[in-house]
């Protein structure tokens, strides 16, 4: 039993700031059907890193198919895809039938996108008075700069969050080295649609909700704020140094290889005791600039490099699992190989799921983190499978939930709807 | 009647700062959160920054955000007397939160089966930094252990030399977004749970690793390695890649950075160089040569397109002509530190922030309280975090029934 059985999604979002709300929610259960149209396709469908085939050596640099997508494969699983053309106003017609027989629709096009199409909240709760619309759109619906752009960076450097990464002044902010805001979008996407089904389970209502990208960054950033207004401060970036937790040492030290590090960050005393003996009692740590946490702190720029002439020679690896033995907290900073190939701990957890697309393969796609006890819940969701190449389950969606008249069907196919 | 998402939703929250920011959530859509801190306040009361920069359990403005609109309560869990009355708050709860150390409810007789006995009805979300199991189960995970761990660190940075080595290590992006990252996937498996026990009555338990949560949350570097063998290149403020390509944040007048689409989605080049035009700093990129789109494309021009828009950046402060660039639907904004958002009419007409009162220190303070926009069910604006202990009376007498002299009792031999 998955928690969502029996909870179906029509999904027009795309990329992964939208994308991947359903992907959660598909995991969870849900029966996801992603409206897709030729023209104007999710480029991540064709964009790099291609999927091979599984099992084939083939060339693969070229892409050639809207159903090899790397990302869009990662993006998409447990999902079904069906194609429909919005722009036509039998494709609309076709998309109200859907509506009746759906929970949820939700969307990120651009705000105005739906209005345009003559499907705004009042149509839509016209054909289904129960539905639930979540819109998940860059700066939001209402205010003024419904029109504006947004995708990850735009998203982390408006809202402050890239302003809080990086060395201080004078070093430009470093921010976030992917669309960090795409993944959070795509949580505050699945939270609003699970809230609202919620809701719904216990009052009848349906709702509209609102959401945006930038937004949930806002609210990540809130103690900054709350700095500001009672302290007068502004944030000010301080590397990998604790700002708010005094710790040190608190950083990331070089170990052996080309761009290998390893993060430690000691807080308590008895930590700092930890990594001293480790270290093999040095006669630098006796000086009294390192004797209590806030000396420590005082004096962090030594300290760092003390800290890292130790683990300069060191494999990384290593010296992670010695440290935290020891009691020390420390971590390799890991690349995504490393994570694939060699954490025990990720392996042990299985967050990677071998997952089948119909032209691809198998192949290992990022399970959700969350394992429940009794409940199935896992990314390949009610139909076990990765990303759905295009318009893969139209026999499903006109099929067995429209039970639409073959002729009908031919006749919109022909006119360009299906 | 119905007020909020989780209107009849209790939640028990047990832990440190692993946990806050999930409560916080529930707290924020409705629910009626109460955190069992040990007496004398919980570890997160410890984090700064403080009001007026003065360290105190009940003036920690993390605390303060990441626990509004909570209840609070103390009890030392551990102590006879205490587990006995953590037993009758979990009866009287939906949701279980915890963060607590490996095995401690275990340790006092409260194991999943104990639990489900207590209460067949409860979601039991149980966030560990590694897992109740596995090679990695007693490591110590702090914030920049984890970003380090799950990725994230090592696309984080600063731009390669030249040569392609970096002179700089890896950043962490700050601040506390190992928690974030944990609480938002913490809440969404709590939502489904409690949307499955709508209809069956009954409750589940999730193990949140937060190793395995903040793993999941990169972006293309496991794809790329997954199909491509390719790993990704850290570069400063934009996407690490296998390759490295053209900066996207530059420098105003004012010292101030923006942001600015460097590649333009097809068809925005022409948007960009007719908006440069402009405002007088289009370049060369008016000459004859660049009417013909052929020559719109390659990575030198990539390049020089990329100097063109920095210059125009560096002409103007950082807050001038976004709003222009947006206008023409351009992906250009500022580089604000997170307060710089308050007075922006954007967030105020959403109602982003709410006004809390905090009537201990006679200040009324603005928090980022909504991170979507629902009319039919607003995010909550409050009350401010518990004081520590603040609502002992309320939930131990009131809603579970002891007697004034038994809280006394409890109080007089430091169980609550």
């Amino acid at each position: 039993m998955r928690p969502l059985e029996g909870v179906r999604i029509l999904d027009l979002t795309w990329l992964l700031a939208g994308a991947g709300g359903p992907r959660l929610l598909a995991a969870l259960g849900a029966e996801v059907i992603r409206l897709e149209w030729r023209d104007r396709l999710d480029f991540l469908r064709y964009s790099p890193p291609v999927v091979p085939i599984e099992g084939s050596t083939e060339e693969r640099r070229e892409i050639k198919s809207v159903n090899r997508g790397g990302l869009f494969n990662d993006n998409n699983p447990g999902k079904r895809s069906f194609s429909l053309n919005m722009a036509h106003p039998k494709g609309r017609e076709v998309f109200k039938r859907l509506l009746k027989v759906s929970d949820v629709i939700v969307e990120s096009f651009r705000a105005d996108a739906m209005t345009k199409w003559g499907l705004g909240y009042d149509v839509l709760r016209s054909v289904n008075p129960e539905i639930i619309y979540v819109q998940q759109s860059g700066w939001g619906h209402k205010g003024p700069y419904w029109k504006y752009a947004s995708y990850g960076p735009i998203a982390q450097a408006i809202s402050g969050l890239t302003d809080q990464s990086g060395l201080p002044e004078p070093s430009p902010p470093a921010g976030w080295g992917y669309s960090y805001m795409d993944w959070s979008g795509a949580y505050y996407t699945a939270i609003s649609m699970l809230l609202a089904i919620y809701y719904k389970k216990r009052t009848g209502k349906g709702q509209y909700i609102d959401g945006s990208q930038i937004e949930p960054a806002i609210f990540m950033t809130g103690a900054a704020i709350l700095d500001y207004l009672v302290n007068g401060r502004h944030w000010e970036r301080t590397g990998n140094r604790a700002p708010y937790k005094p710790a040190a040492p608190h950083g990331a030290y070089p170990c052996e290889g080309v761009d290998r590090w390893i993060a430690i960050a000691v807080g308590a005393d008895d930590e700092w005791r930890a990594l001293v003996a480790e270290m093999g009692n040095p006669a630098w740590t006796r000086d009294p600039k390192f004797a209590s946490l806030a000396t420590r702190i005082i004096n962090q720029d030594e300290l760092d490099a003390r800290v890292g002439e130790w683990t300069r020679m060191q494999d990384a690896f290593a010296l992670q699992d010695r440290l935290q033995k020891a009691g020390v907290p420390a971590g390799v900073c890991q690349t995504s190989q490393d994570r694939v190939e060699r954490d025990p701990q990720l392996k042990h957890l299985k967050w990677l799921i071998p997952l089948p697309n119909a032209e691809s393969g198998k192949w290992p796609i990022k399970d959700v983190p969350f394992h429940f006890t009794r409940a199935t819940v896992d990314q390949g969701g009610p139909i076990g499978r990765a990303s759905p190449c295009y318009g893969e389950d139209n026999d499903y969606v006109y099929g067995e939930l429209l039970k639409m008249p073959a002729q009908e069907r031919a006749d919109l196919e022909k006119e360009g709807v299906i | 009647m119905a007020n909020g998402f989780l209107f009849d939703v209790r939640v028990i929250e047990l832990g440190d700062e692993r946990v806050d920011f999930c409560g916080k959530l529930f707290a924020g859509a409705g629910a009626d959160v109460i955190k069992v801190e040990p007496p004398g306040g919980g570890p997160s009361r410890s984090i700064g920054p403080f009001y007026k920069d003065t360290p105190h359990p009940d003036r920690s403005l993390f605390f303060w955000h990441y626990n509004l609109a909570k209840r609070g309560v103390t009890l030392d869990i551990g102590a006879p007397q205490g587990s006995d009355v953590l037993r009758k708050l979990i009866g009287n709860a939906t949701v279980l939160l915890d963060s607590t150390p490996l095995d401690t409810l275990e340790n006092l007789g409260l194991d999943w089966a104990a639990l489900q006995k207590l209460n067949p009805g409860l979601v039991y979300v149980r966030i560990t930094s590694f897992g109740r199991s596995g090679p990695w189960r007693d490591f110590k995970g702090t914030d920049l252990v984890h970003l380090a761990l799950g990725g994230e660190m090592m696309l984080c940075g600063y731009d390669p030399k030249p040569d392609g080595i970096h002179d700089t290590p890896p950043i962490a992006p700050q601040v506390w977004h190992a928690w974030h990252i944990t609480g938002n996937q913490a809440f969404i498996a709590a939502l489904g749970a409690l949307i499955a026990r709508a209809d069956s009555g009954v409750g589940d338990m999730i193990d949140m690793p937060v190793h395995h949560a903040v793993s999941v949350c990169t972006e293309v570097d496991v794809p790329y390695w997954i199909y491509a063998k390719q790993a990704c290149v850290r570069q400063t403020g934009r996407h690490a890649f296998p390759i490295v390509g053209p900066p996207s944040q530059h420098k105003g007048k004012d010292g101030r950075y923006s942001n600015v689409v460097a590649n333009p989605f097809p068809g925005g080049r022409e948007t960009m160089i007719a908006f440069l035009k402009e405002i007088g700093q289009a370049s060369d990129l008016n000459d004859d040569k660049y009417k013909d789109p052929a020559n719109l494309v390659g990575i030198d021009f990539v390049r020089h397109f990329g100097q063109v828009q920095a210059n125009a950046v560096a002409a103007f402060g950082y807050e001038d002509v976004w709003r222009k660039a947006q206008d023409r639907g351009i992906p250009w904004v500022p580089v604000r530190h997170p307060d710089e958002n308050l007075n922006d009419e954007q967030w105020q007409i959403r109602g982003t922030f709410g006004d809390v009162h905090h009537p201990e220190v006679g200040e009324t303070l603005r928090y980022g309280i909504a991170p979507t926009r629902a009319e039919e069910c607003p995010w909550r604006m409050g009350p401010r975090a518990p004081l520590v202990g603040e609502h002992n009376e309320a939930v131990f007498c009131d809603e579970l029934g002891l007697t004034r002299e038994e809280l006394r009792r409890l109080k007089d031999s430091h169980v609550i």
